[in-house]
């Protein structure tokens, strides 16, 4: 073969093969900048994932759980207490009708104690009829030794799940309160009489007259 | 001999640069548990694990926690600890916090009561969810 041949086909096929120096060194940095920026990722990714997470053991357990039944008990007697006041008063209703508005008041905050107990139980992994004996129990035993009786425990800053449910307990025993004391404070005018006056008058003499 | 002389004085120069930026208390796989309370200027408070990259205008933060008023309600104290997620727009549990709101973070430890509330919350879910 001649020369000019060969060197016609050796540039033929270093045109076809040839790859800049430069072009080589960039592709080497981006592969290395990829499989840096892939490696911090997947290393953030793992440690993120695989990062400690601390939980409360059984004691700590028990004393959060101590701390939301006592609240929860705190906000039924506080209720009940408020109710129980407003009954004592002079009111412009009648008696029996007082009863019977506090006696319904004191019994709906029973129910919601319970169900707020029974969802403590649930919080905890209680359900069923042993959710239920906790709640009984648990009712048993405030009714006997009442909180707002008791020394004063530790402050406990609760767990979200049993804030909920003493903050629930709180919200719905204080709209029981205030619907009952309104029913009891509420004017004579908008409860109902009794028995219309003999005399005919709506409205009673000042003084007796003879 | 100029090479050698060069890489030291870059490591060393690494070294100052990385030490004032990182705490090596931050880095992962060491050590127990960090949560940090993040205090921004407009008073609100929050609790989680916190993403610091110092070349992002923004923190981040994971499983997140903030306290509530309770004043209103019968608890030992006048503050309630809420996950964050039970809004009404249910946020997913990450929160992106401009650098610039930030007034002071804080690594709390972990037998403080916010501490403790965390620790109970994550026990109560672990025992739900084997039930």
């Amino acid at each position: 073969m001649a020369r000019s041949e060969r060197d016609v086909t050796r540039r033929g096929r270093d045109i076809a093969i040839r790859i800049p120096r430069n072009a080589m060194v960039i592709v080497r940095v981006l592969v290395v900048v990829v499989v840096a920026l892939g490696a911090i990722v997947g290393i953030g990714a793992i440690a993120s994932a695989n990062a400690p997470r601390t939980a409360a053991n059984a004691a700590e357990l028990q004393l959060q759980q101590g701390a939301a039944e006592r609240d929860i008990e705190r906000a039924y007697e506080q209720a009940a207490d408020q109710v129980a006041k407003v009954r004592a008063l002079n009111l412009a209703i009648g008696a029996a009708q007082a009863d019977q508005i506090a006696n319904r008041a004191i019994t709906d905050l029973k129910t919601l104690r319970h169900s707020a107990f029974l969802k403590l139980a649930q919080e905890h992994g209680l359900s069923g009829a042993d959710a239920d004996a906790y709640a009984v129990s648990l009712e048993g035993r405030y009714t006997a030794a009442p909180v707002t009786k008791q020394p004063s425990p530790t402050p406990v800053l609760l767990a979200p799940r049993y804030y909920a449910v003493v903050s629930r307990m709180s919200e719905l025993a204080i709209a029981l309160t205030d619907q009952a004391v309104a029913q009891l404070t509420a004017p004579a005018s908008q409860a109902p009489q009794p028995s219309p006056s003999p005399s005919g008058s709506a409205r009673p003499t000042p003084t007796p007259t003879r | 001999m100029r090479l050698a002389a060069a890489v030291i004085a870059g490591a060393v120069l690494g070294g100052v640069f990385f030490g004032a930026v990182f705490d090596p208390q931050a880095l992962p796989f060491v050590g127990t548990e960090r949560i940090y309370a993040v205090f921004l200027l407009d008073g609100q408070a929050y609790f989680g694990h916190l993403d610091d990259s110092p070349f992002s205008g923004t923190i981040v933060l994971r499983d997140i926690y903030y306290l509530n008023d309770a004043t209103k309600i019968t608890t030992d104290l006048p503050v309630g600890l809420v996950k964050r997620g039970g809004e009404l727009h249910q946020p997913t549990d990450v929160m992106y916090i401009r650098r610039d709101k930030v007034l002071a973070i804080e690594r709390i430890t972990l037998t403080s009561p916010v501490g403790q509330a965390i620790a109970t919350q994550r026990a109560l879910d672990r025992a739900t969810t084997a039930k």
